[in-house]
């Protein structure tokens, strides 16, 4: 049964800008935990113990039209399941979602024409044929008009320089080109809203870096909402606005990236350019971590403290330059995640067969 | 449904391309398949040098017999071309979450998965099917009438949709149990049922089995009612059995329909 069909009517007054709108959302599954041996196996045949795991637990959500949103989180967190359930792979335990007006899991085909999800880790072109026999197949399947087709395709294969690649089987492409092949299958129909699960996994940093160029491109030329897992904090500097940080299967954060960095990082990075020698003992006092680089020397400042020690660092003779940055984006998620980790990667209860 | 049989046609398309571009799997397919066939001709061919018919006063003699032979090789070779390389990825899709790709996609689910390849070797059979029926009709001293000849294609259509229910409600088995390959290995042994006329399944233990394979599970329908049309003249006892069969390919293909939805709304996806 859909659970469309056991909820309550949502609200369908949606915003006008809003085109992604989740209410409690929550997805569990019962999964077996298996003991380990044979004499353990073999009674499992008979009696078998169950748990809960909450995958996702009472989600909230609304993006709105053109956003472009990164879904942070440690393994496990319930990113990608997010993702599912707002297209519609599988359905929720409990609460609402409406993409595009639509509910997900109703799978109806006016829907499924107007999104797109890509899964870096899953290879949605035929392995063994040229992906322009894949692009042919969708054609068919989201009926686009042939010279429509034709314009769109040559537009995406030119963006991302794959032109040369479309008669080669898809075995014979290394990971990057086949990524950009899938973006480009998965582009065709002009989807309004995109899912991108980790969509950069695996890329050396020459194809990250196109595949950052081309969505980001894609994107504001075309005001497509866009929804990205990705554990590469390039991906998000480079294309999101917004942040929505996961944790547990909850959302611990949701807002702009901006406010994210202000909100959890504590320190500052200073960067000290020395003319002679430097002497990190120097400069223990002024904050913590201190490194020296060949004639840099870099030191963790307290953000609060930062507008206080500037003056009295500028006073050290030896001193010819100094930059002040954030924290890399990495460090401080990473920060996120290790304190809000208490052991285990998802929330679950014990229940026995 | 002009959009699905392009979708099918591209699908074909894609198959052949494949099929060509690994052309010595393929022949090896090709001549395994027909090889296999050969043998089991000869084993049949071997069976009427001792004995005139199957069984006392059934009517299947040689000719009669291989007409029936040449149907089933014609259906089978429909439902593994078709139908069968398909159900077979299944059980991979689900556990690799190779069936997200499919989910996503706004045309029926059950189309794309259960016909979205196509492998061209199994219409060896098939081929052989054709040439078998064409000698043992003009072989034999029956010649079926022009209704018959009309028949024919709609119970081989009907035969292919019992065993196409099948196959999906086998397949859908997949997503509660996660790996079914032995279901897979039930199919085959179940089908077996099917290739022999059913007037071979009596007394004290054929007779329950023929009719749990008639009624419940209809397997004995789907080659003994075209066969019969070609095979020798049709009976009143055909008749009902023939409209059965009917009714059996419609049920079949209704509950494998219902079982395959109900098994896709349960479908988990695999972890990423």
């Amino acid at each position: 049964m859909n659970a469309s069909s056991r909820l309550p009517t949502v609200d369908r007054s949606l915003a006008n800008d809003d085109v992604i709108q989740v209410s409690g959302l929550s997805k569990s599954y019962r999964v077996y935990d298996k003991p380990e041996g044979i004499a353990a196996s073999i009674s499992g045949l008979f009696r078998r113990k169950h748990r809960t795991v909450h995958a996702l637990q009472n989600i909230d959500l609304s993006v709105k039209r053109g956003e472009f949103v990164a879904l942070l989180g440690p393994n496990g967190a319930g990113k990608t399941t997010c993702l599912k359930l707002l297209s519609g792979i599988i359905t929720p335990t409990s609460g609402e979602a409406r993409v595009l007006g639509h509910v997900p899991w109703d799978r109806e085909n006016a829907y499924r024409r107007r999104f797109s999800l890509v899964m870096g880790q899953r290879n949605q072109l035929w392995w063994d044929l040229p992906a322009s026999e894949s692009f042919k197949l969708h054609r068919e399947i989201y009926r686009i008009d042939a010279g429509h087709f034709d314009r769109i395709r040559d537009e995406l294969v030119d963006l991302l320089g794959v032109r040369s690649l479309l008669l080669q089987p898809v075995r014979d492409l290394s990971l990057g080109e086949r990524m950009k092949l899938e973006l480009v299958a998965s582009l065709l129909h002009e989807p309004e809203v995109l899912f991108l699960d980790e969509p950069t996994l695996g890329l050396d940093v020459v194809a990250q870096h196109a595949v950052h160029g081309f969505l980001q491109h894609y994107q504001s030329a075309r005001r497509v909402t866009v929804m990205l897992t990705t554990h590469y904090m390039k991906d998000v500097a480079a294309l999101c606005q917004r942040v929505v940080v996961v944790m547990h299967g909850s959302i611990l954060y949701d807002g702009s990236l901006a406010a994210f960095i202000d909100r959890y990082s504590t320190h500052k990075l200073v960067t000290l350019e020395m003319s002679n020698a430097p002497n990190p003992a120097l400069l223990a006092r002024w904050g913590s971590d201190v490194e020296v680089r060949g004639p840099e020397i870099l030191v963790r400042v307290d953000r609060t403290q930062v507008a206080s020690v500037l003056p009295e660092l500028l006073e050290i003779p030896s001193i010819v330059d100094i930059t002040v940055e954030d924290v890399p984006l990495e460090e401080i998620v990473a920060s996120l995640f290790r304190s809000n980790d208490s052991g285990n990667s998802r929330t679950h209860d014990g229940a026995p067969a | 449904m002009g959009r699905y049989w392009r979708v099918f046609a591209t699908f074909a398309v894609a198959g052949m391309v494949r099929d060509m571009t690994f052309r010595t799997n393929f022949l090896i397919a090709c001549i395994s398949s027909i090889a296999w066939v050969a043998m089991n001709l000869s084993f049949y061919v071997l069976v009427f040098s001792f004995t005139p018919e199957l069984g006392l006063n059934t009517g299947w003699s040689r000719e009669p017999f291989f007409v029936f032979v040449a149907t089933g090789l014609i259906i089978n070779s429909i439902v593994q071309t078709f139908f069968m390389p398909s159900a077979e990825e299944f059980s991979e899709m689900v556990r690799s979450g190779g069936l997200d790709a499919v989910l996503v996609q706004p045309l029926d689910a059950q189309f794309l998965i259960t016909c979205h390849r196509v492998d061209y070797s199994s219409l060896a059979n098939g081929m052989v099917g054709f040439l078998l029926l064409f000698w043992s009709l003009l072989s034999t001293k029956w010649t079926p009438t022009p209704v018959a000849f009309l028949l024919y294609p709609l119970f081989v259509i009907s035969g292919v949709t019992i065993l196409y229910s099948f196959i999906i409600g086998l397949a859908a088995a997949t997503i509660f149990l996660g790996r079914n390959q032995s279901l897979y290995d039930f199919w085959f042994y179940i089908t077996t049922f099917s290739r022999y006329p059913m007037e071979i399944y009596s007394g004290p233990w054929g007779t329950p089995l023929q009719t749990l394979c008639t009624f419940v599970l209809p397997i004995l329908v789907v080659v003994n009612v075209p066969a019969r049309l070609l095979a020798r003249p049709f009976l009143m006892s055909d008749t009902n059995l023939a409209i059965w069969s009917l009714l059996a390919a419609g049920v079949s293909f209704i509950v494998s329909r219902r079982v395959f939805t109900h098994s896709i709304d349960r479908y988990r996806s695999a972890s990423s």
